[in-house]
């Protein structure tokens, strides 16, 4: 039996490099099937879908995920428009749409939504964002990039940039590094310092500089991961205004960067990258995306099939 | 005799919870959800003069014997204390407080976006990763909380 069959996705903590790299290789295996046969792995198969946030691409992501293994996907895309509206708990709404599906895709703007969703729902739940707390698919598909454009993970030099403190991609993200030897740097404006209360039990894994400066490793630098400033975190619209646009990535800084660096984000993007950086050959964020779609549909293969595919 | 004997008088069953950092008696009653609605004898004495802490508070409950579980969650308030069992006047056992490796119910987690203090049925569970610190990790929302900061539920 294959060990994601039937499991929880809620943190990138429980998964070590050794379930990373099997999903890596499952990913690998899924680019490479033949459509026929990737049709065959999810047949008859449905993923239920709560986004209680807005979400574009992550939600139409798992969905082009599950229709390419041949499945089908339900749910609901605007909580604000359903009988959560109306007062509905999450716990019930997760009880009903799991009796619905076979997988369970939740996206919720609490920490630890996820967590609580997988103790009551029947089927297993993948979380797509909990809060500013976790998303390990993002994470899956930033690691999965990182290995297919830079060939490996280990010994790279990777900087971090922007919105630290709220950005949930960049804690799992730092939970996913912890399985590999990276010289990592947090380069963001002082008060979005990545939170310690979230980081204390991987620091003896994880080694990494702070710093407001970007200019200092840009030279350097094999990744360059960039983050949104996630305005709708910010207590208020003030402490916002002082940090907006404090990174912006143009096409001048790019030229300093390594031939073969490259420039990931988990988009959207609003301004820290700006549009002339998109054709440069660092530019690899809209491949990332499309990784996205594939190491969705391997773990969905996984979490599906008892002896994987 | 002792100036605490005079100040708290013996119980012939119950339990005796002494030796707790001085001040902290109200919130150990809080935590093991001691309260008068039995109608049984309660007292307490804050800030008694004593020679091991500098003030110690006691909690006398009479024909209450506290169970491991709840004794453990002492630890976190105040891990000097001890907790003694008393049955027909004599001492029949005696616990030093030790914490356990996971605390339900007694603290609400200090993050407001948890799920824990949303609308849904949630109770706390908290994880004791660091018994000396006394580090908590609320099993939710995975932050490392300081006791000193949290509420009760």
């Amino acid at each position: 039996m294959n060990e994601f069959y039937k499991k929880n996705i809620i943190s990138v903590r429980n998964l070590d490099k050794q379930k990373l790299e099997l999903i890596f290789d499952a990913t690998d295996k899924i680019i490479d099937m033949s459509q026929d046969k990737r049709r065959e792995i999810a047949r008859g198969k449905t993923l239920g879908y709560l986004f209680f946030e807005p979400s574009t691409r992550t939600r139409l992501s798992f969905e082009s995920a599950i229709a390419l293994l041949g499945g089908t996907s339900l749910g609901i895309a605007d909580a604000t428009s359903s009988s959560i509206h109306k007062g509905e708990t999450l716990g019930d709404t997760v009880k009903v749409i799991s009796s619905y599906c076979d997988v369970l895709v939740l996206r919720h703007s609490l920490d630890g939504s996820s967590r609580f969703a997988a103790e009551i729902s029947n089927k297993p739940v993948i979380n797509a964002g909990s809060g500013t707390e976790e998303h390990p698919t993002q994470t899956i598909q930033d690691l999965y990039t990182i290995k297919k454009e830079k060939k490996k993970i280990d010994g790279l030099k990777i900087g971090i940039a922007g919105d630290l403190k709220y950005g949930r991609t960049v804690y799992s993200l730092l939970y996913g590094l912890r399985n590999y030897d990276v010289d990592l740097h947090l380069i963001s404006p002082e008060s979005l310092r990545i939170r310690s209360d979230s980081t204390y039990d991987i620091k003896k894994e994880l080694s990494y500089t702070e710093s407001s400066n970007i200019d200092e490793y840009i030279e350097d630098l094999d990744v360059l991961y960039v983050t949104r400033i996630q305005k709708e975190r910010f207590p208020d619209e003030e402490e916002y205004a002082k940090v907006k646009g404090s990174y912006v990535i143009g096409s001048d800084m790019v030229k300093k960067m390594k031939d073969d660096a490259i420039i990931l984000h988990p988009l959207p993007r609003i301004d820290e990258i700006s549009a002339d950086v998109d054709n440069t050959k660092q530019a690899k964020y809209f491949e990332q995306a499309e990784y996205g779609k594939y190491t969705r549909a391997a773990l969905l293969g996984l979490i599906l099939n008892e002896n994987g595919f | 005799m002792e100036e605490t004997d005079l100040i708290v008088r013996r119980i012939k069953n119950g339990t005796v919870i002494d030796h707790i950092d001085g001040g902290k008696g109200l919130q150990v009653l809080d935590a093991l959800e001691i309260n008068a609605e039995k109608g049984d004898v309660i007292t307490i004495a804050l800030n008694v003069p004593s020679g091991k802490l500098k003030k110690k508070d006691i909690i006398k409950v009479e024909n209450k014997f506290l169970e491991q579980d709840d004794t453990n969650k002492l630890a976190v308030i105040s891990p000097s204390a001890t907790v003694n069992i008393i049955k027909n006047y004599q001492l029949v056992e005696k616990r030093h407080v030790s914490l356990p490796n996971e605390i339900e119910r007694i603290f609400r987690c200090s993050n407001p976006e948890c799920v824990t203090n949303s609308k849904e049925h949630i109770e706390s569970v908290m994880d004791v990763i660091d018994k000396d610190g006394l580090v908590l990790k609320c099993r939710y929302c995975s932050r490392m909380l300081d006791v000193n900061q949290l509420r009760y539920s």
